[in-house]
């Protein structure tokens, strides 16, 4: 399978896979985003961390084309984000699949959408299902799915079209904390093989040190990036890796931000 | 690796769900059988079960020829009434205007009872067919269109922001996730509707026919001839048992994603 999606070509040199500047948002009256800027390489692992309730979500959705700001730009690839974008997938905290369609007819819904071609796609579609190990599911109805499978396939789902920018809000936080960690090591595992950009929204410091090449922390709303830490830890991560000290030393500076923050 | 989720229902709790209304039905008719006889009750005030049934056998001919008619008019009221309910829901679904000014009225009226309306479509439609359907149509339309709306508007909100994540087109959005989602209550306002139906077709019956099990019933009242109108009711009763199941059936295969749900609205 082609590694680099036609859509993650790098754009002229030091074009950021995501660029966000100065974005803001309110709801009514409440400032739910004071002022949030960022930039997020082609291939990187990032992660908001933050509190419930403190924006990052709002954010998320903004990026993914389902919110508007109420001012800033955000920039897949130079192009400005004015509405869902065929190289963007998305994972939200419930699987969301459709109850009546296979898992396999899940996962291709977004060729459905997009009007590709299901013959051409349905090969990726599998191919994805294995490496998510539940291609023995693909004929199942998600109600005979665990919570991780089903989630696995909307892992899946998002990435069928081949996007280059995967944006996942919370997407593990329905689950127990072993079918999480599982989930984790599975996640970087197909992260490997695409090397997609990766948005991850997370309220946990262990899952948001774990995954990420960089954790951005948002503080309390109105949200503003307050700190930026870059996880030096060696790729491919395991589980065994948690126990570290060097692990710690990171989830600790990431505690320390949250609590200057919120406490 | 996680397990998939164990959502087998249980086989035991299915029989038991068959044999426990089939038993007490057959020892309400037994009952009912012995206290006729014990008491020598006569067939004119109440027949026995075994009397109902010889009539049934006996007068097979002229229940039959009452059943088809109303029968037909009872699908045809009842078929009108999906295809009026579904379209009319889907104006108070995507149309504001309708959904602020109709949908409320037709909430409203379902407090009306529309049986009552029967001696008025006499007047306009004359004592025939049309005026029988009309009536099957509008008491059975207003179940369906208001199960119909639900089903359409209960998409959830996640749903629809998955849709509109991966670029799904509105009407992608209502063939793939609206409608199959709606289907569940789709079903359950054609099962309030077919017994309203008959219901409809019975009174204008009553009202004003020549032909029908209606007919025949009050025909039967006005001769004193309990049996046969006990044999008429069961007819009808074991018709509408039939056209209840298949609605089921086809439930059971169109909405083969979730077991049969009672997610109906009541009207009449
Ligand atoms: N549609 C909305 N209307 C009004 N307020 C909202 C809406 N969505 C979110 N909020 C508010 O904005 C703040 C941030 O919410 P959210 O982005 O969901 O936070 P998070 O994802 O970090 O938990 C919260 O206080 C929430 O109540
Ligand atoms: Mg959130």
């Amino acid at each position: 399978m082609a590694d680099a999606p036609a859509d993650a070509r790098p754009g002229p040199a030091g074009t950021p896979a995501l660029a966000i500047r100065d974005v803001r948002k309110l709801y009514g009256d409440l400032e739910a985003i004071r002022s949030v800027s960022l930039d997020v390489a082609d291939g990187e692992f990032v992660s908001l961390l933050g509190p419930s309730g403190c924006g990052k979500s709002t954010l998320l959705m903004i990026v993914a084309g389902l919110g508007r700001a109420s001012g800033g730009t955000v920039a897949i690839h130079g192009e400005p984000v004015t509405g869902p974008r065929r190289d963007t997938g998305v994972v939200f905290q419930s699987p969301v699949l459709l109850p009546w369609r296979s898992v396999l007819d899940n996962v291709l819904l977004p060729i459905e959408f997009q009007g590709l071609s299901r013959q051409t796609y349905e090969p990726r579609a599998r191919d994805l299902l294995r490496m998510a190990r539940i291609d023995q599911f693909a004929d199942a109805l998600p109600h005979q799915l665990s919570g991780g499978m089903k989630q696995r396939a909307a892992i899946c789902r998002a990435l069928v079209h081949e996007p280059g920018l995967l944006l996942m809000d919370e997407p593990f936080s329905a689950l127990d904390a072993i079918t999480r960690d599982e989930m984790g090591v599975e996640l970087l595992r197909l992260w490997q093989t695409f090397r997609k950009t990766v948005v991850f929204v997370t309220h946990s410091i262990r899952e948001a040190a774990f995954l990420s090449d960089r954790v951005l922390v948002m503080g309390r709303r109105p949200a503003t990036i307050v700190e930026e830490v870059a996880i030096d830890l060696p790729r491919p991560r395991q589980i065994a890796m948690t126990e570290d000290e060097a692990f710690n030393r990171h989830v600790r500076r990431l505690r320390r931000a949250i609590e200057a923050n919120h406490g | 690796m996680a397990e998939p989720s164990s959502s087998r229902r249980a086989g035991s709790a299915g029989t038991a769900a068959v044999v426990w209304p089939v038993a007490v039905t057959v020892g309400l008719l037994a009952g009912w059988e012995l206290i006729v006889r014990a008491l020598g009750v006569r067939p004119i005030i109440l027949p026995a079960p075994s009397e109902i049934v010889r009539v049934m056998i006996a007068r097979h001919e002229v229940l039959l020829d009452n059943l088809w008619p109303s029968l037909t008019l009872t699908v045809l009221g009842f078929l009108l009434s999906v295809v009026g309910g579904v379209a009319v829901a889907l104006l108070i679904t995507y149309s504001r205007i309708f959904r602020l000014g109709f949908y409320p009225i037709i909430v409203v009226s379902q407090v009306v009872p529309k049986v009552s309306i029967a001696p008025l479509f006499i007047v306009w439609f004359g004592t025939g067919l049309v005026s029988n359907l009309m009536l099957a149509f509008l008491v059975a339309f207003f179940p369906m269109t208001i199960n119909a709306v639900m089903g359409f508007g209960s998409t959830d909100g996640d749903i629809q922001k998955m849709a509109r994540a991966f670029m799904g087109s509105p009407a992608q959005i209502f063939w793939k996730i609206r409608l199959p989602n709606a289907m569940p209550h789709i079903f359950a306002g054609m099962k309030i509707s077919i017994t309203l139906a008959i219901i409809g077709v019975i009174v204008s019956e009553f009202v004003a026919s020549q032909e029908g099990i209606g007919y025949l019933i009050k025909l039967s009242s006005g001769l004193l001839d309990t049996p046969l109108m006990m044999a008429a009711i069961t007819v009808l009763s074991l018709a509408g048992l039939a056209l209840y199941g298949l609605i089921a059936l086809a439930e059971r295969r169109a909405v083969y994603w979730q077991p049969p749900a009672d997610v109906g609205a009541g009207g009449g």
